[in-house]
C-alpha cells in the first residue's frame, strides 16, 4: 500500500512514517501543509491518504477541505482524517459522497497501533473507520419516541461498532460473542430502525451512519 | 444651468407656494393627531392622580410598574411624532423595569424621566387641545369668512360672522373677508406652532442633560465588573480543570512509566502492563484537555466561524432545531465564543426543561450588534431565579454590555433574545 501523509507536527509526522513503514506500508510523501498535500496526491496517486484536519496555511480546517477536494478529484480515494477533536459535521462532510473509503479518528487512536493499522486498511479497502466519539455523539438519546430508545443496551453497542465500520466478525471479537449472536442483533436493529439493506459491507455502515445523521439533523 | 435661469425664476414662486402649502398641511396633521394624544394625556393625568391616590393607601402599588409602562407608551407616541417632525430622534430616557416588584416600583419612582413624563402630560393635555382647535378652526374658519360675501344675503337675518357680530350688510360682509384673510394668514403660522410644540416635546421627553451619560457610566461600570467577575470565574474553572484533571493524569503517566522502567528487568510482563496503563491514562488526559479547550474556545469556531459552529450545534441538538442565519461574518473571538456558548446553553436548557418539539435559533447582525434568538414550543415557565443556565447566559451577556430578554409564560412558548455589541 502506498500512502501520503499530511501532518504539521513534526514529531507526529515522523512517528506516523515510522509506524507505517514498520507495518510494511510505503509512505511516498509526508508533507506539513495543505498545498503540498494537494501536489503530493496529484504526483503520487497514492492508495490512501492520512490527513490532519488543522494544517497550514490558515491553521483552520485546511486539511479537511483538501481531503474532501482530493476525493472530488479522485473519486473513491481512501481518506483517513486525523484530528485533535472530533466534530460530527466534519464526519458528515467526509461521508457526503456516499463512496466509502472514509476514516475520521482522534489523533491519539494512532497510539493503539494495531487498531489504527486495522482502521487504515479498512479505509483503503473502501470501508469506514469512525471514531467512537463521533458515534457516541450521534447516539445521544434525542426524544421519547426515538426508535433508538427501543434498542437494548447490547444492540446499541453493536450498532455503535457497526457505525464505526467494523464487520460482523470484528464485532463478535470485540464483544466476545459468537458470529451468530451478532447476526441476530443486527437483524433486530435493522427491524427496529426500519432500515433496509444488505447485512454486510460498507454500504451497511453508510446506511447506519446516514440514519443516525438524518435522525439528528432533522 | 444658465440657459434655464429665466424659467426657474418664474417657477420658483409657485414652488414656494406649494412648499408653504405642504408645510402647513404637515403642521395641521401633526397638530390634529397631537389633539388625539392630548386627549389621551388628559386621561393619563386622571390615571396618574388615581395611581398616586391608590398607592398612598397601598392597594395601587402592584400596578405601578404596569401603569408606568402605559405612561411610557403614551409619551413614546409624542416622542415618535416630535422626532418625525424635527427629523431628530428622541432617545427613550426610561430606566428598564426589571427585577422584583419592589425594585421595579423603586425604579419608577426614582427615575427622573417619570416626573418629566408627568409634566409633559400636564402641559401637552391642555396645550395640545388648544392647538387642535387652532389647526382646524383657522383654515376652515378663514375659508368660511372668505365665502361670506357670496352667501350672506341668502340667509334671512344674516349669518353669524367672527367676533360675535351678525353679518347683515355688505360692509360687514367685506369686513368678514378681511377677517378671513387674517385667519388664513395665521394658518401660515401653524408650522411654527407645530415646530415649537415639537421642540417643547423634545426638551421634556429626551433624557435630562447629564442623566443619560451618568446612566451609561453606571451601566458600563456594572458590565465591566461583570466582565471581570466572569473572566475571573472562567480562569478559576480552567485552572481547576487543568489542575485536577490533566496535570494529575500526566503526573500519573510519568509515574507509571517510571515504575515500568524499574520493573523492566525483573518483571517484563508487569512493566508492559504498566506501559499500556500509562497509554490509557495519557488518552484520558487528552480527552479532558479536549473538554477544557472546548470550554475556552471551541475549535470549530476558528475553523468555520460562528455560523458554521452554530450550524453544527443545531445539528447536534436532540430537539429538532430550525436555524435562521443572517449574514454575521467574523466577529471578535470573545464575542463569537460568548454567542456560541449562549446558544449552546439555551439549547441545553430547552432540551432539559422545555419538553419542546421544536427549537428555533436565530442569529443575525444589525450594525455592530449580534442578535441571538432562541425559541421553543415547550411548556414555558423558565425562571431565571431557578435555572442557573439562564443566569449564566445573563452574566455572559452583561459582561459584554449586551441585553437579555426572556419571555416564558407558563404553558409556553419560551423566547430568549440576546443582543451582543461587537464594538470595542
Amino acid at each position: 500500500m502506498r500512502v501520503v501523509i499530511a501532518e504539521d507536527d513534526a514529531l507526529l509526522r515522523e512517528g506516523l512514517v515510522l509506524l507505517l513503514n514498520t507495518a510494511g506500508i510505503e509512505v511516498t510523501a509526508a508533507v506539513d501543509n495543505a498545498t503540498d498535500f494537494r501536489a503530493a496526491v496529484a504526483a503520487e496517486r497514492p492508495d490512501a491518504v492520512v490527513v490532519d484536519v488543522r494544517l497550514p496555511p490558515t491553521f483552520t480546517d485546511d486539511g479537511l477541505r483538501a481531503a474532501v477536494e482530493a476525493r472530488r478529484l479522485y473519486p473513491g480515494l481512501p481518506v483517513l482524517v486525523l484530528s485533535a477533536f472530533v466534530e460530527n459535521s466534519y464526519a458528515a462532510e467526509l461521508l457526503a459522497d456516499g463512496a466509502g473509503g472514509v476514516g475520521y479518528l482522534l489523533k491519539e487512536r494512532v497510539g493503539r497501533v494495531e487498531h489504527f493499522l486495522d482502521s487504515l486498511r479498512r479505509v483503503a479497502d473502501g470501508g469506514t473507520a469512525m471514531d467512537p466519539e463521533v458515534i457516541s455523539q450521534l447516539l445521544v438519546r434525542r426524544r421519547a419516541d426515538d426508535p433508538l430508545s427501543t434498542l437494548t443496551a447490547r444492540e446499541r453497542e453493536v450498532l455503535g461498532l457497526m457505525a464505526e465500520g467494523h464487520d460482523n466478525s470484528a464485532i463478535a471479537g470485540l464483544l466476545v460473542v459468537s458470529d451468530g449472536a451478532v447476526h441476530k442483533h443486527i437483524r433486530n436493529i435493522f427491524t427496529k430502525l426500519a432500515l433496509v439493506g444488505d447485512e454486510g459491507g460498507h454500504r451497511r455502515v453508510l446506511a447506519v451512519l446516514a440514519y443516525l445523521n438524518a435522525a439528528q439533523g432533522s | 444651468m444658465p440657459h434655464n435661469r429665466g424659467m426657474s425664476s418664474t417657477s420658483r414662486a409657485p414652488n414656494a407656494v406649494v412648499r408653504a402649502f405642504a408645510e402647513c398641511w404637515r403642521a395641521i396633521r401633526y397638530l390634529v393627531i397631537g389633539g388625539g394624544t392630548a386627549l389621551l394625556a388628559m386621561i393619563g393625568i386622571i390615571g396618574v392622580v388615581s395611581m398616586v391616590a391608590f398607592s398612598a393607601i397601598g392597594v395601587g402599588l402592584p400596578a405601578v410598574p404596569e401603569a408606568a409602562r402605559l405612561l411610557h407608551r403614551l409619551t413614546n407616541l409624542d416622542r415618535r411624532r416630535a422626532a418625525e417632525l424635527t427629523g431628530t430622534p428622541i432617545p427613550e430616557p426610561h430606566h428598564p423595569l426589571t427585577g422584583s416588584l419592589g425594585e421595579r416600583i423603586r425604579t419608577v419612582v426614582t427615575d427622573p424621566a417619570t416626573r418629566r413624563d408627568v409634566v409633559w402630560l400636564l402641559l401637552h393635555g391642555p396645550l395640545g387641545l388648544i392647538l387642535l382647535a387652532l389647526a382646524i378652526g383657522l383654515p376652515l374658519g378663514g375659508l368660511n369668512q372668505l365665502a361670506i360675501p357670496a352667501y350672506w344675503r341668502l340667509v334671512p337675518g344674516g349669518v353669524p360672522g367672527a367676533l360675535d357680530f351678525q353679518v347683515d350688510s355688505w360692509a360687514k360682509a367685506w369686513a368678514s373677508v378681511l377677517i378671513g384673510l387674517t385667519y388664513l394668514g395665521m394658518t401660515l403660522l401653524l408650522p411654527a406652532a407645530a415646530r415649537g410644540h415639537a421642540r417643547l416635546a423634545r426638551k421634556l421627553l429626551r433624557p435630562a442633560t447629564g442623566v443619560r451619560l451618568s446612566d451609561r457610566v453606571a451601566e458600563l461600570t456594572a458590565s465591566r465588573a461583570a466582565a471581570l467577575d466572569a473572566h475571573g470565574a472562567e480562569l478559576r474553572r480552567i485552572e481547576r480543570d487543568l489542575h485536577d484533571g490533566t496535570q494529575a493524569r500526566i503526573a500519573a503517566v510519568i509515574m507509571q512509566l517510571g515504575i515500568a522502567e524499574q520493573l523492566r528487568g525483573r518483571d517484563p510482563d508487569a512493566a508492559f502492563g504498566l506501559v499500556r496503563k500509562a497509554q490509557d491514562t495519557a488518552m484520558d488526559a487528552l480527552a479532558e484537555l479536549r473538554d477544557v479547550v472546548r470550554g475556552i474556545y471551541p475549535p470549530i469556531l476558528s475553523d468555520r466561524g460562528l455560523d458554521g459552529a452554530v450550524t453544527a450545534l443545531a445539528a447536534r441538538s436532540p430537539i429538532p432545531c430550525l436555524l435562521a442565519l443572517g449574514k454575521v461574518g467574523r466577529r471578535p473571538a470573545a464575542v463569537e465564543a460568548a454567542a456560541y456558548f449562549i446558544i449552546a446553553e439555551a439549547l441545553a436548557n430547552a432540551t432539559k426543561h422545555s419538553g419542546a418539539e421544536q427549537v428555533t435559533v436565530g442569529l443575525d447582525a444589525t450594525g455592530d450588534t449580534l442578535v441571538i434568538t432562541v425559541g421553543d414550543d415547550g411548556r414555558g415557565g423558565a425562571d431565571e431565579a431557578l435555572g442557573s443556565g439562564l443566569a449564566g447566559i445573563r452574566r455572559r451577556v452583561d459582561a459584554f454590555d449586551g441585553r437579555t430578554e426572556l419571555t416564558s409564560p407558563v404553558g409556553g412558548p419560551t423566547r430568549l433574545r440576546v443582543e451582543l455589541p461587537c464594538g470595542s
